[in-house]
C-alpha cells in the first residue's frame, strides 16, 4: 500500500519554463513526506499541482486509487496550509474554521468547529477576529481549518517558515502530534533540513525540478548519494574520489583534522560556537571548514596548520556534485 | 516667529481661495433680497425654501439623482470584474484596456459631449436619455476600475485558493472571500462616482434637452433667466450634500486610503 498518493511522470510548467521534469513519486497513507530543496527546485510546484491549483503539462496524479489530474481543487479533498495562512480576514476564527463545511452543509457543524479548534489548543479564541492573533495562532487555525475537512492529503506550504526560532520547535512537534493523533498523511514542503530531518517519516530531496534522492532521514543524513545532496545535509568539504570515476567522497566539520596530516592551509576564520571552535582553512583543496572540541590547541588566524581529511571518517559519494 | 510669517499667509490665502467661495455662496443665499449678491441684503432663509418650490429644480434632481445613482451601479457591474482581472490575470493588453477605461477622465468633458452628440446621438438617433446614462457610466467607470483594483491588490490570492481547496468554485470563491473584502473599495468607488456623476456639466450640457436636464445644467438654465439668491441656496444645499458625503465615507471606510 504504497500508492496512496502516486505522481507518474509528472511535468509541470510556467508558461514555456518546465518546473519539473518526469517526476515519479509513490506516498503511502498516513505517511509524513518532508519535499526539500532550495528555492526553485520545484518543491512548491509539485505541491501546488498535488492541490490542483496547477495543472500538470503532462504525467498523471492518483489520490487514493483515483486519477485526480483533471479533478477541480474544490473536490480534491486535499487541505492546504499556506505559508501565509490564507486565513479569510472579514471571518472570525470559528467562521474560518467552518468555511468548508458550512459548504459541505454537514450536520453537528458546531460540534465539528469546536473539535477542530480543541486539536489545535484554540478553543478559547472561537469568537476573535483572525488579525488578533499571534503567527503562531493563526497557523493553528490554518491547520484545523484543513483539518476539520477530513482531507486525504494534508499539504503544508513551508508552515514555519514565518514563526520566531522558539515557536518553530513548538509547532513542529504540534504538528507531528496532530498528524499522529488524526493519521492523516501529509506532504510538507520546507527549504529546511533540519525541520526535514526532525519531521519526515522520508525525505524526498529535490534539485532542479527532479528527485535528488529519497529516503529516510537518517539515510539522507549518513548516505548523501551526491555533492548536492551532502551539502544539504551539512558536509562543508565535498572533494572528488580519486581518480575520472565521477564519484566523491564528504566531510562534516567535526571529521577534519587539524594539526598533522598530509595538506596544508592557512586559517582564514575562527569563531566560538560554545561547545566548539569553528575554523574557516584557505587551502589548495579550496576552503576547509572544521570543527574542533573545546580544550583543545588553539589557532590564531593567519597561522599555517597542517590537517588531514581521513579516509575512514568520509563520506562516499556516488556523484561529486 | 517672523519667518513664519510668509508660511502662515500662504496658508491663509490657500484657505481662503478654497474656502471663500463656498462661503460667500452661503452668505448669498441667506439674503433677502431680491438679487444675487454679495454682501447679502438682510438675512433670510426663503430663498432655500423657494429652491424647493421650483418644479424643475425637483425634476432635474431626480434625473441627476437617477444617473448618479444607476449610472454609478452600471459602472461598477462592469468595473468590478474588469478590475478582478486585471489584478488577478495577465491579461493580454490590460494596459491597453486600463488607458481606455481611463480615456473619459483624460479626455476633457466638452469633447467627450460633442463627440457623443455629433458621431452617436445624432447619426444613429439615439434617444438623448439613454445617450446621459451612456455617458455618466462611461464617466464614472475610470473611477470604479482604478478604486477598486487599488482594494484588490492588497488582496492575496492564496485566501482564494484557500476557498477553493475548502471547496468553493471560481464564482463561489470570488463571492464569499473577495466581495466581501473589497467591499469599503466598493463603497468608495461608488461615493467617487456619485459624486463625479452629479457634479458632472460639460457632457451633459451636450446631451441635455427639453423635459431632460441634470440639476448642474438646470441650474445654468434657471440662473439665465433669473438671477435670485435661490440658485446660491440651491448650490449651498448640494456643497452640504457632497460634504456630508465625504466626510460620512472617510469616517466609515476611511475614504482617503483609495483616492
Amino acid at each position: 500500500m504504497f500508492d496512496y498518493v502516486s505522481l507518474q511522470n509528472l511535468t509541470l510548467a510556467y508558461g514555456k519554463t518546465i518546473v519539473v521534469g518526469g517526476l515519479n513519486l509513490d506516498i503511502a497513507k498516513g505517511e509524513l513526506i518532508t519535499l526539500l530543496g532550495p528555492s526553485g527546485c520545484g518543491k512548491t510546484t509539485t505541491m501546488r499541482a498535488i492541490a490542483g491549483l496547477l495543472r500538470p503539462k503532462s504525467g498523471t496524479i492518483h489520490l487514493d486509487g483515483t486519477n485526480v489530474t483533471r479533478v477541480p481543487p474544490s473536490k480534491r479533498e486535499v487541505g492546504l496550509v499556506f505559508q501565509s495562512y490564507a486565513l479569510f480576514p472579514h471571518l472570525n476564527v470559528f467562521e474560518n474554521v467552518a468555511f468548508g463545511l458550512r459548504l459541505r452543509q454537514e450536520r453537528g457543524l458546531d460540534h465539528k468547529v469546536m473539535e477542530g479548534l480543541d486539536t489545535v489548543g484554540l478553543t478559547d479564541f472561537a469568537d476573535r477576529a483572525t488579525n488578533d492573533l499571534s503567527g503562531g495562532q493563526q497557523q493553528r487555525v490554518s491547520l484545523a481549518r484543513s483539518l476539520v475537512m477530513k482531507p486525504k492529503v494534508l499539504l503544508l506550504d513551508e508552515p514555519l517558515s514565518n514563526l520566531d526560532a522558539r515557536l518553530r520547535l513548538e509547532m513542529r512537534s504540534e504538528l507531528q502530534r496532530v498528524q499522529k493523533d488524526t493519521g492523516v498523511t501529509m506532504i510538507f514542503v520546507t527549504h529546511d533540513q533540519s525541520e526535514a530531518l526532525a519531521l519526515a517519516d522520508r525525505i524526498v530531496l529535490m534539485r532542479d525540478g527532479e528527485i535528488e534522492q529519497i529516503g529516510s532521514p537518517e539515510e539522507l543524513y549518513n548516505a548523501p548519494v551526491s555533492g548536492f545532496a551532502a551539502d544539504f545535509m551539512g558536509f562543508e568539504t565535498i572533494l572528488p574520489d580519486d581518480g575520472n570515476s565521477g564519484k566523491g567522497l564528504a566531510w562534516r566539520p567535526g571529521a577534519v583534522q587539524i594539526g598533522a596530516g598530509p595538506h596544508h592551509g592557512k586559517v582564514r576564520g575562527a569563531s566560538f560556537a560554545g561547545e566548539r571552535w569553528e575554523y574557516v582553512l584557505s587551502s589548495p583543496l579550496g576552503d576547509i571548514k572544521a570543527n574542533l572540541p573545546i580544550g583543545g590547541p588553539r589557532y590564531q588566524i593567519g597561522q599555517t596548520v597542517d590537517f588531514d581529511l581521513p579516509r575512514d571518517a568520509a563520506v562516499s559519494l556516488e556523484r561529486v556534485t | 516667529m517672523t519667518s513664519r510669517l510668509p508660511t502662515w499667509l500662504i496658508l491663509g490665502l490657500t484657505l481662503t481661495f478654497l474656502i471663500g467661495p463656498f462661503l460667500i455662496i452661503i452668505a448669498a443665499a441667506l439674503s433677502a433680497g431680491n438679487n444675487l449678491a454679495f454682501p447679502p441684503q438682510g438675512l433670510s432663509v426663503k430663498w432655500f425654501i423657494k429652491v424647493f418650490e421650483v418644479d424643475s429644480f425637483r425634476a432635474s434632481f431626480g434625473v441627476s439623482m437617477f444617473l448618479a445613482i444607476f449610472g454609478t451601479v452600471v459602472a461598477l457591474i462592469l468595473g468590478v470584474p474588469a478590475a478582478y482581472a486585471m489584478t488577478r490575470y495577465k491579461v493580454p493588453g490590460a494596459e491597453f484596456v486600463k488607458l481606455i477605461v481611463s480615456s473619459p477622465i483624460i479626455v476633457p468633458g466638452i469633447i467627450v459631449g460633442l463627440a457623443l452628440l455629433r458621431y452617436f446621438v445624432i447619426p444613429l438617433g439615439v434617444g438623448i436619455g439613454p445617450a446621459l446614462f451612456l455617458a455618466h457610466t462611461a464617466l464614472v467607470l475610470p473611477y470604479a476600475v482604478r478604486v477598486v483594483s487599488a482594494s484588490m491588490d492588497n488582496l492575496r490570492v492564496d485566501m482564494e485558493e484557500a476557498a477553493l481547496l475548502l471547496g468553493c468554485t471560481r464564482f463561489g470563491a470570488f463571492r464569499r472571500i473577495v466581495l466581501p473584502n473589497i467591499r469599503s473599495g466598493i463603497l468608495a468607488a461608488f461615493i467617487l462616482g456619485f459624486v463625479t456623476s452629479f457634479n458632472q456639466v460639460p457632457v451633459s450640457l451636450f446631451l441635455s434637452g427639453p423635459g431632460l436636464r441634470t440639476l448642474p445644467i438646470d441650474m445654468i438654465a434657471y440662473m439665465e433667466i433669473n438671477y435670485d439668491p435661490s440658485v446660491a441656496a440651491l448650490s449651498a444645499l448640494l456643497a452640504f450634500m457632497s460634504i456630508s458625503i465625504i466626510f460620512a465615507a472617510e469616517r466609515f471606510i476611511g475614504l482617503s486610503r483609495y483616492v
